[in-house]
C-alpha cells in the first residue's frame, strides 16, 4: 500500500460506508476502503428486463436466492455460505447479509422517510427508550444535502410525519396507481391520509445517472442508475476524486489498537488467498452494518478493552432494534376485472399511509407508544410462480377466473417503531467461529408489549380499510402469529447507539466512540432509537455529516 | 401392487394420448439438452411405490386411495448464491419425469389450461417441461410439490384403473373429465373421498396457471403491458382506468374521499 497513503479506512461499501468515502475523498482525504463481498458492476450484471419466464424455478424465491433468482443479492441472503451465526435458546432472528460491493444498496427497497424531531425526542414525550444527541434542526440541512445526493422523489405533504425537504430537494412523485387511489379514498374515510412515497429513485436525470424509465424490479439492481445504489453513484464519484482506493473480499477481523488503547488499524482476511492482512490507519471508520460492526468491536478484544474495543458502557450489542412487521391482503372485488393499463412504475408503491396518530397518543387514546406506517401494494404485476386466488375448476372458465384477479389483491405492510428492551440484544457465540476462525455473532429476541400491541392496531386499522372497500377479511390473526421475526425486516439498528454520556452510549452524535477518538461508526448501529421510517436515508444522512465533521477535524489537526 | 389392474398399466405403451416430450424452444440452451441427456439415462422415477391405503372398493366411500409414493430425495445440487443472472443456468439439476409421467401431465395441463382464441394451451407453450424442472429441483418447496405433483399423477391412473379399468391418458375425453370434475372443485360439499386429491390438484393448478401465465403468450391473455422502457414521467392510469375507479368510488359511496390527481 505504499503508493497510497490513505488516511481513512472505512469498512463496508453499502449505505454508510460509501457515503463516508464519498464525504471524505471529496474534502480531499485519502480513504481505503474495505468490502468483504467480491466486486461487482450494475452495468454488466443486473439482469433489467429478463422475464421471471426465462429463470428457472420462474424466477422463484429458494433458499439459494432468497428473494427471487434474479434478486441482485450477491452471495448472501439469509445464510452466507461460510458465515454462520447463531440464535440464544428459544430466540428467532434472521439476519440479512449481502457479501457485494454496495452491500445492501443494491437491491433495497429504496424508501427513503426522514426522521423528525417528533421521532428524535421521543424519551422526553414517554420516558421509553432514549433520546437522539441532537435536535431535528441540526440534521435538517443534512437531509436535503443528502436527499439531492442521493436524488430522492416524493412530495412535500404538510402532514406532521413528514417533515419539509428545502424547495427543490424533491424529485417529483410518479402518479398513484388505481389501487393505491382506491386504498386512499377508502382510508381517508377514516380520516388517514395517504401520501406519495418517498423513494431514493430518479425520477430527474442527476450527474450521470439517467431517470426512471417505468419497468423492471428495482430489486434487480438498476444498470441505468436511477435507483439508487452506491455502485451507480458514490463509489464511481469517490474513485473519480482519485483519492479512494476499495480492496474487495477483504473480511475485516478486528480493529487494533496500541498500548495506549488507541486505534492503530484493522486486520481482515483476504478471502482468495485465506490470509491474515495488517493494515495501519490514522482513522478507522466501521460501516459493515449493525451487528457486523458490533461483532467486530466485541471481537476486538485486548487487556485494556477487555468487553471489546469502545465498549466501556457495555452496551455495543445492546439496544438492538428492528422495525415491526406484518401484512394483511384481501381480494377487492370492486377491482376486479379492471382496464389494463402499464402498472409497472418505479416497481414499489407509490402511495403510502404515513403515520397518523400523533394528535391520539398525545390524548393518550392508544395502549402503544410509537407509530407505524403502511407501505401498500397490489397492481399488474408481471406474472411469476405463483397465482392468487381461492382457484376453482379447469378450462377456460378457470382463466377466466384468474384473469378477474389480476391487479384485483391489495396488501397493506406494517412497518412499525419498536423500542429496545434488554431481551433484545447481540453478543459473541463462545464457541461458533466462522470460516476464517472469526467468532461469530448470537442473536437474543423478544417483541415486547409495546409492539405486540402496535401490530393489533395496525391489522385493525388496515382491516377497516379494506372493509370499506368492499373487501371480506375475515378474522384477524393474533399479533404474536402476524408479527414477523426479529430482524426479518432488515432494519437491524442500535448495538453501538449514540448519546450524551460515555456511559450509557458508545459513540458521541459524530459518531466517534468515547473510548477511541479515531475510531468511527457510520452505520445503523448508531440509532438512538429506530421510528417506523425505514433506517437507510438516516444512515447516510448521517454518514455524510459525521464525515464531514471528522473531515474538519482531519484538518484542523485534531486527530 | 396398486390394484389389480397395474400390472396393464404398466405395460400400456401404445397410450392413445399424444407423447409430450421436454423441447429445446423454450430457453434455447444446449444446456438444457444435456439436462435431458442425463434424465433419459436415470432410473425411472416410477409412480408405484408401497401399497396405497384404503383402495378396496369399499373402502373408496370415505377417506379414499391414495398412492404412498416413496419418493428418492433429489440430491442435486442448486443454482448456488452467486448465479449468473444474465445468462440463467438452465435447470442445472437433472429432469426426472418419466416419459409417461411427461404425458400424463401435459394431458392434465392441456384440460387446466386449453387452447382458446388467440391463446395456445398450456403444453403448445412447455408448461410441463417447466413443471418437470420445478419437481426436479432440489430445495424444500419443490421436494414437497415433487411428492404432491407425483402422487396426483399416480391416483389419476389408479382412480382412472379403479372407475374405468384403464390409464388415464387412454380415457375417453368424458370419462376423463368425469374424474377431473369429481377434484377439481374444492369446497364443503367435495367428498371425503376426494379431497386429499382436490387439495393435491389444487397445487398443480397453480403451478400449471403460473407456468403458462409466465410465458410470453400467457402475458399477453393476462393483460400485462410492463417491462417496457417509458421515457418522461410516469404515465399513469389511462382515462378507461380512471372512469372505473370513479364508478368504484361511487359504488362504495367514497366519492367524497377521492384522493386529487393531476
Ligand atoms: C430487500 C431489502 C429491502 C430494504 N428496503 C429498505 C428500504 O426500503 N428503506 C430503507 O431505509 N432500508 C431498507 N433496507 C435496509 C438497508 O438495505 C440497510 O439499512 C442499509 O443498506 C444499511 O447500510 P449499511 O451501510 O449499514 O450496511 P450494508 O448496506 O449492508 O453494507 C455493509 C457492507 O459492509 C460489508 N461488510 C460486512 N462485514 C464486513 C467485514 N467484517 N469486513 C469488511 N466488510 C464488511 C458488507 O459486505 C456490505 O457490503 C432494505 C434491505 C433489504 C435487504
Ligand atoms: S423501476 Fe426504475 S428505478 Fe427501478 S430498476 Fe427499473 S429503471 Fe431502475
Amino acid at each position: 500500500m505504499n503508493d497510497f497513503a490513505h488516511t481513512v479506512l472505512v469498512v463496508g461499501s453499502g449505505a454508510g460506508g460509501a457515503m463516508a468515502a464519498y464525504e471524505l475523498t471529496r474534502q480531499g482525504h485519502k480513504v481505503l476502503l474495505l468490502e468483504a463481498g467480491r466486486h461487482y458492476d450494475p452495468t454488466t450484471e443486473t439482469p433489467m428486463f429478463r422475464p421471471n419466464g426465462d429463470a428457472p424455478l420462474m424466477g422463484a424465491s429458494t433458499p439459494d436466492k432468497d428473494f427471487g433468482f434474479y434478486d441482485s443479492t450477491v452471495g448472501g441472503g439469509w445464510e452466507v455460505p461460510d458465515e454462520p451465526y447463531t440464535t440464544a435458546e428459544g430466540t428467532e432472528f434472521l439476519w440479512w447479509r449481502a457479501r457485494m460491493l454496495g452491500g445492501r444498496t443494491n437491491h433495497w427497497g429504496r424508501y427513503a422517510l426522514r426522521f423528525s424531531e417528533h421521532d428524535f425526542k421521543a424519551k422526553s414525550r414517554d420516558g421509553l427508550g432514549a433520546d437522539w444527541p441532537f435536535e431535528y434542526d441540526e440534521i435538517a440541512p443534512w437531509y436535503d444535502k443528502t436527499e439531492a445526493l442521493v436524488g430522492v422523489c416524493g412530495t412535500n405533504t404538510g402532514l406532521d410525519d413528514m417533515p419539509p425537504s428545502s424547495d427543490g430537494v424533491l424529485q417529483p412523485a410518479p402518479t398513484p396507481r388505481i389501487p393505491e387511489l382506491l386504498i386512499a379514498a377508502a382510508a381517508k374515510k377514516h380520516g388517514i391520509e395517504a401520501a406519495p412515497m418517498h423513494r431514493a429513485i430518479l425520477t430527474r436525470a442527476l450527474d450521470q445517472r439517467a431517470p426512471c424509465f417505468w419497468a423492471t424490479p428495482c430489486g434487480y439492481g438498476c444498470s441505468i442508475g436511477a435507483a439508487f445504489q452506491t455502485t451507480t453513484s458514490l463509489l464511481p464519484m469517490a474513485q473519480a476524486t482519485g483519492h479512494l482506493r476499495v480492496i474487495t473480499d477483504a473480511m475485516v477481523k478486528t480493529v487494533t489498537t496500541d498500548a495506549g488503547g488507541q486505534v492503530t488499524g484493522v486486520t481482515y482476511i483476504d478471502k482468495k488467498s485465506g490470509s491474515e492482512r495488517q493494515v495501519d490507519a490514522k482513522v478507522v471508520v466501521l460501516a459493515a452494518s449493525a451487528c457486523e460492526t458490533a461483532r467486530i468491536l466485541l471481537n476486538s478484544k485486548t487487556e485494556r478493552h477487555p468487553a471489546g474495543l469502545a465498549n466501556s458502557s457495555g452496551q455495543v450489542g445492546r439496544n438492538l432494534m428492528d422495525s415491526t412487521g406484518a401484512g394483511l391482503s384481501a381480494l377487492v372485488p370492486a377491482l376486479m376485472d379492471r382496464p389494463r393499463y402499464n402498472e409497472d412504475g418505479h416497481t414499489a408503491n407509490h402511495l403510502f399511509i404515513p403515520w397518523w396518530g400523533h394528535q391520539a397518543h398525545a390524548d393518550k387514546e392508544l395502549d402503544f407508544p410509537r407509530g407505524y406506517h403502511f407501505e401498500l401494494g397490489g397492481r399488474f404485476a408481471e406474472p411469476g410462480a405463483y397465482v392468487s386466488g381461492d382457484l376453482q375448476g379447469y378450462g377456460t372458465a378457470l382463466k377466466q377466473q384468474v384473469r378477474a384477479h389480476y391487479g384485483a389483491y391489495v396488501h397493506f405492510a406494517l412497518r412499525g417503531e419498536m423500542l429496545p428492551n434488554d431481551d433484545c440484544y447481540m453478543d459473541i457465540d463462545p464457541s461458533v467461529t466462522d470460516k476464517w476462525g472469526i467468532p461469530v455473532p448470537r442473536f437474543h429476541w423478544k417483541w415486547s408489549e409495546h409492539e405486540l400491541k402496535q401490530v393489533e392496531h395496525g391489522l385493525k386499522t388496515a382491516k377497516a380499510i379494506l372493509e370499506t372497500m368492499g373487501a371480506t377479511v375475515g378474522e384477524l390473526p393474533a399479533a404474536e402469529e402476524a408479527i414477523k421475526k426479529g430482524g426479518e425486516i432488515i432494519h437491524e439498528v442500535g448495538t453501538t447507539r449514540m448519546g450524551d454520556s460515555p456511559e450509557d452510549s458508545v459513540t458521541n452524535q459524530w459518531g466517534q466512540t468515547w473510548d477511541c477518538p479515531n475510531l468511527f461508526v457510520m452505520d445503523g448501529g448508531v440509532f438512538a432509537s429506530n421510528p417506523h421510517k425505514n433506517c437507510t436515508l438516516t444512515i447516510m444522512t448521517l454518514a455524510m455529516r459525521n464525515s464531514a465533521w471528522l473531515a474538519d477535524q482531519l484538518k484542523a489537526g485534531a486527530l | 401392487m396398486r390394484n389389480p389392474d397395474d400390472q396393464g398399466i404398466a405395460a400400456r405403451t401404445d397410450s392413445d394420448a399424444p407423447a409430450y416430450a421436454n423441447k429445446l424452444s423454450r430457453r434455447d440452451s444446449l444446456k438444457l439438452l444435456a439436462a435431458l441427456a442425463a434424465s433419459a439415462m436415470l432410473p425411472a422415477l416410477s409412480a408405484c411405490g408401497s401399497p396405497s391405503t384404503g383402495d378396496a372398493p369399499d373402502g373408496l366411500a370415505d377417506a379414499g386411495h391414495w398412492p404412498e409414493l416413496d419418493l428418492q430425495p433429489v440430491t442435486a445440487s442448486g443454482y448456488g448464491k452467486d448465479p449468473d443472472l444474465i445468462t440463467p443456468p438452465e435447470a442445472p439439476w437433472p429432469l426426472t419425469l418419466t416419459p409417461d409421467q411427461l404425458s400424463l401431465l401435459a394431458l392434465l395441463s392441456d384440460i387446466i389450461v386449453p387452447a382458446e382464441g388467440k391463446s395456445p394451451s398450456a403444453s403448445a407453450v412447455q408448461v410441463p417441461t417447466v413443471i418437470d424442472e420445478w419437481v426436479s429441483a432440489p430445495y424444500p418447496d419443490q421436494q414437497q410439490d415433487r411428492l404432491t405433483v407425483l402422487s396426483a399423477l399416480a391416483w389419476l391412473d389408479d382412480e382412472a384403473a379403479l372407475r374405468f379399468s384403464q390409464p388415464f391418458a387412454t380415457l375417453a375425453t368424458a370419462q376423463q373429465l368425469a374424474i377431473i370434475d369429481d377434484i377439481a372443485y374444492r369446497n364443503d360439499q367435495t367428498p371425503r373421498q376426494f379431497q386429499r386429491m382436490a387439495e393435491a390438484f389444487a397445487r398443480l393448478r397453480n403451478l400449471v396457471l403460473a407456468a403458462y401465465f409466465c410465458t410470453p403468450d400467457g402475458m399477453e391473455d393476462i393483460g400485462y403491458m410492463g417491462n417496457v422502457a417509458i421515457a418522461g414521467d410516469y404515465p399513469g392510469p389511462t382515462p378507461e382506468a380512471y372512469r372505473h375507479l370513479e364508478t368504484v368510488l361511487a359504488d362504495l359511496g367514497l366519492s367524497e374521499f377521492a384522493y386529487p390527481v393531476g
